[in-house]
Order: structure tokens, then sequence, then C-alpha cells
């Protein structure tokens, strides 16, 4: 690492050492600064917009963190928690934002399947994965975090599938953060035509208790009758501020399932929009949310529907406790022509104390005029003749509240069809519940 | 270009505790009528100075979430700008709708000319 590099903050000094430090094509470079422009421009989000009117984060200090490093350093790393026991097709991982390992099956290597490090992928089959990231499912320009990933993005990892190959075995992706650092992710998962894959991403931090930055994005694109099953275990130390912006695009009779657990950071905003854009095509998203301490996590969805017999079905549930919050804000737009739409979101919120908070905004805005779309909230707190019930059947206070959160997120748990993600998040969930008098 | 500029971060100076006082201003910073916003153990907290007394509050309506010091402050009572709630400063109480429960008060008090504060929780 040179001294420059080490150098925090972003602003053009810095952005000019994280360009030297790296070995990329013009293009690339030339679309990195395209996104640093828009990064310059932006002023920080102000609470007087919508969007991060009831998301705080004046006491964000971006000037405390800088631009990933070429090299990661060799640390002790800790173990996942998703790919335990699983046998997987490929594994990536990265610590604050620079590769540390990756590598792939030969069985699928050989079949064409690209899956690693984006920039290292990139690297080595600039043609193939240049169209795909040129595409820019996420807009660069769409707020100040976002031009921040185009402009410093470095590892994420890529997944491309070519037409008609069928992956069974997971890919697992594992970030890692330490204490102040920053990871500008980007995950790119290309499926084309016929193809089908799973990919497990999970994001932790080195030690407990770690400050640190993300700013990620997300590009899910699956071609006409791909299948991907995709899940996301968000579970930073509880200093780390989350900023992220996940697209997936499905073709036609396309289908998505998209299994998101948020469990850690001290504040997390993220954008989650699937456009449908292919006649046909389906999209099942099972959002779960466990916060504790003075955690805050903001989602914003957005099911698009653009091509008509389309399919949608979000379900968020959330367990706040302490003086956690939660946002959610969830959006089904239907476009004139996407006629015999099924758009379905739901968020239910469990709060655990007095002092927790759960905002829940769900909308709809529809211009064709033969859809289905449904939507639904609940909020409410642990029903203290449940817990009465199981202390007379001879179960602690902690016990039987452990007990009826596993059940409000059972229909979740019922929905994700791979058991060591659904092991994983219940384990992580009830070990997190604490007693409450 | 920060939105927060309008604070004064006082945590990597201080090293506070929760039970302990921090200087957060000098008395001169609040004059009457005037407000002071502080980020302590990062938390955003404003001071208000009425009726020659200070006061210090959560910068947070109850209601949802607004920044309340940013509100229009009549005798001992803060509107919060979003949607107009109002708050007694020196209890943190609401005193009208929308808002329902109390934004929480911090101990504040002056020694000489330091203005210094200590968290509730």
């Amino acid at each position: 690492m040179t001294e420059t590099m080490a150098a925090t903050g972003f602003n053009d000094q810095t952005f000019d050492a994280f360009l030297a430090s790296r070995d990329e094509p013009n293009w690339l470079t030339d679309d990195r600064r395209q996104a640093w422009q828009a990064f310059r421009e932006f002023a920080m989000p102000s609470r007087s917009e919508e969007e991060w009117m009831r998301t705080d984060i004046r006491l964000l200090k971006l000037d405390r963190y800088r631009f990933p490093a070429a090299e990661a350093r060799s640390d002790e790393l800790p173990s996942s928690l998703l790919s335990a026991g699983v046998s997987v097709g490929g594994h990536a991982v990265s610590l604050d934002g620079a590769s540390v390992e990756f590598a792939i099956h030969p069985k699928w290597a050989s079949r064409g399947v690209l899956f690693g490090d984006l920039s290292a992928i990139t690297a080595e089959h600039g043609e193939t994965i240049r169209p795909h990231l040129l595409r820019h499912a996420i807009n660069p320009k769409f707020d100040k975090f976002s031009a921040l990933n185009g402009a410093g993005w470095s590892s994420g990892a890529v997944l491309y599938v070519p037409r008609g190959i069928v992956v069974d075995e997971p890919f697992h992706v594992h970030t890692l953060l330490s204490d102040g650092a920053a990871d500008l992710g980007r995950i790119l998962v290309i499926l084309e035509e016929g193809a089908e894959a799973t990919m497990l991403v999970e994001m932790a931090s080195t030690i407990e208790g770690g400050d640190g930055l993300h700013a990620g994005v997300t590009e899910l694109l699956l071609g006409p009758r791909a299948h991907l099953r995709y899940v996301s275990l968000q579970n930073w130390a509880d200093h780390v501020w989350h900023f992220a912006h996940q697209k997936a695009v499905l073709d036609q009779d396309a289908s998505l399932q998209w299994t998101i657990g948020a469990l850690g950071s001290r504040l997390a905003k993220v954008n989650q929009h699937v456009d449908l854009a292919g006649k046909g095509a389906t999209c099942q998203v099972n959002g779960t949310m466990f916060t504790e301490g003075r955690q805050h996590l903001s989602y914003h969805t957005k099911q698009h529907h653009i091509a008509p017999n389309c399919r949608s079905d979000f379900l968020y549930k959330a367990a706040l406790q302490d003086q956690s919050r939660t946002v959610w804000r969830g959006m089904i737009e239907v476009d004139r022509e996407a006629q015999n739409t099924d758009g379905y979101q739901r968020n239910d919120n469990l709060l655990l104390s007095q002092q927790a908070r759960a905002d829940s905004i769900p909308g709809l805005e529809i211009e064709a005029d033969d859809v289905r779309c449904t939507h639904g909230s609940t909020t409410g707190r642990v029903d203290d003749e449940m817990i009465f019930y199981a202390q007379t059947r001879g179960f602690t206070r902690k016990e039987a509240t452990r007990m009826i959160v596993t059940g409000f997120f059972q229909q979740i748990f019922d929905r994700i069809t791979i058991e060591s993600v659904r092991d994983a998040l219940g384990l992580a969930i009830s070990r997190r519940v604490r007693e409450y008098e | 270009m920060h939105s927060d500029s309008l604070f004064r971060d006082v945590c990597a100076s201080t090293n506070s505790q929760m039970s302990e006082f921090t200087k957060v201003a000098s008395t001169a910073e609040i004059p009457e009528g005037g407000k002071h916003y502080v980020e302590l153990d990062e938390r955003l907290i404003v001071i208000f100075r009425a009726a020659g007394d200070l006061y210090c509050l959560d910068d947070v309506c109850t209601h949802d979430g607004g920044p309340l010091g940013e509100g229009q402050l009549e005798g001992h009572e803060i509107a919060c700008p979003r949607h107009g709630a109002r708050f007694d400063i020196r209890t943190g109480q609401p005193l009208t709708m929308p808002a329902t429960e109390a934004t929480l008060v911090h101990e504040v008090k002056i020694e000489g000319d330091d203005v210094l504060v200590r968290l509730s929780i």
C-alpha cells in the first residue's frame, strides 16, 4: 500500500491515487471517472428528501474512510455461516474491498462458467463482462453512494453462467471488513438464457463492535428462462454504515428467489429493485430483519412490472429489540403494458421492547387495468398471554420469547429452499433474543 | 457539503462516559433564545436557552424522527418543523399531536463559562 493510498477521505487526490493503483482498460477508467464526477456533484442526502426523511446520517463522516487498497492483507479471517457443510461450486473472499482468494470448481469452469473477483475476471474476460458491467442496471447517478461505488468499486464478485448451463452447487461470496475500513464491493450475476444457479453472499466484520463503511452495488441479470436463487446475509458489526443498491432484471419467463437476512450494521439504507422486464417473469423476495441496540435498518423496495403476465411476491419480516428502528418502504409499480400482473407485498414487524420502532410504508402505482396487486403491513408486540402460557409449561421468559420470535419468522424460513441458509438465519436470530421483563 | 456541519463533535476530545458531565460549549455560544447542536457519544443533541436557563434534548421528534432543533422555539415550547408537534423543552413531554411520547432530555449545568451535559441513557 502506498502512502497516498493510505490517505483517508474521498477526494480528487485519493481518487486519482486509487485509479493509479489499478491496472485497468481505458473504458473502465472512463466509466469510473463519470461516476466520480457524479459523486462530486451530489450533496450528502438531506432529511428533507422523502427517501432520507426517516434515516438520519448526520453522524456519518465519509472522510474517515478511504478507497480500498489494491492488495488484501493476510489477516486471520472469520469463518462463514452460510457455507458451513455445503459443497460449493466456487468461493470468493475479500477483505476491505480487496480480493483475498477465489476459486471455481473445474467442472463448472470447463462448461464456460465464470466466477470470482470482479476485477480479476473483468481483466481476463473483458469482452464477456464489459457489456453487462456497462449496462449499469444500477444507475451510478442514482445517489451519492451509488456514485461512490461506481467510481471506486473494487473486488466484489461476478458469476457468469452461459446459455443452458445448470449449476447445482452454490457459489459463495464472503465479504469481510476490518475495523475502520471501507468496502465498495460490486456484485454482478449474469445468467444467460435457460441457465440456473445459486449464489450465497455473506457480509461480516472481522471483529465485534467494528466500525466501517460499505457502499455496495448488486446487479442480477437474468436472461429468458433463467433461474436464480440469491441469498444475501448482512451481518456487519454494529458500527458499520451500510449503503446498498440492489437490482434484478428478469427477462421472459425468468425466475428469481431472493432471500435477505439483515442483522448487522449501525445504520443500513438499502434500495432493492426488481424489474420484471420480460413476459411471464416471476420473483419471490424473502426479507428477514432483526435489530437491537440503536440499530437503524431502512429498506426501500420496488417491484416494477414492465411486461405482462409477471408475478412478484415480497415478504419482509422484522423483529426489533432495545431502541432499534426499521423503516420499510415498498412500492409496486405496474406499467400500462403490464396486464395480468400479480403483485404482492407485505411487511410484518414484531416489537420486542417498548422503545423499538418500525415504520412501514407500502405503496402502489398502477397504470394497467387488469391486475391483481395487494399489500399489507402489521406491527405488534409480543403477546403477554403467549409468554405466560409458555411459562406455565415450564419455559423461561427468554425461551418463550425466542420461540415466539422463531414462530414469527417461520413463514419466511418455510419459503427458503436452502437448508444451510435457513439454519444459519434461525440460529443467528435466536442467539440475539434477549430477556425482557 | 456535510449536512451535519451544525453539530460540534465533542466525542473525540472528551472520551465521555454516560454518567459523566462533558463540556459541550461555552455559555457565550448559546445566547437567550438560541440553540446549539452537539454530537456526544454518537448522539445528536440540541441545547436551548430559554428565560435564562439551559435545556438539552435529543434532536429527535418522537413522532417520525424529525430534526426537532430546527423548529421554532416559543417560550419553553419547541415545534417540530415537519408536522408541528410541540414539546416542552424542560421535560421533553409532548404538548400536541401528532407526537405522543416524550423526547429524551439530558442534564445540563454551567461551570464558570462552560456548558456541561450528562446524557440520560
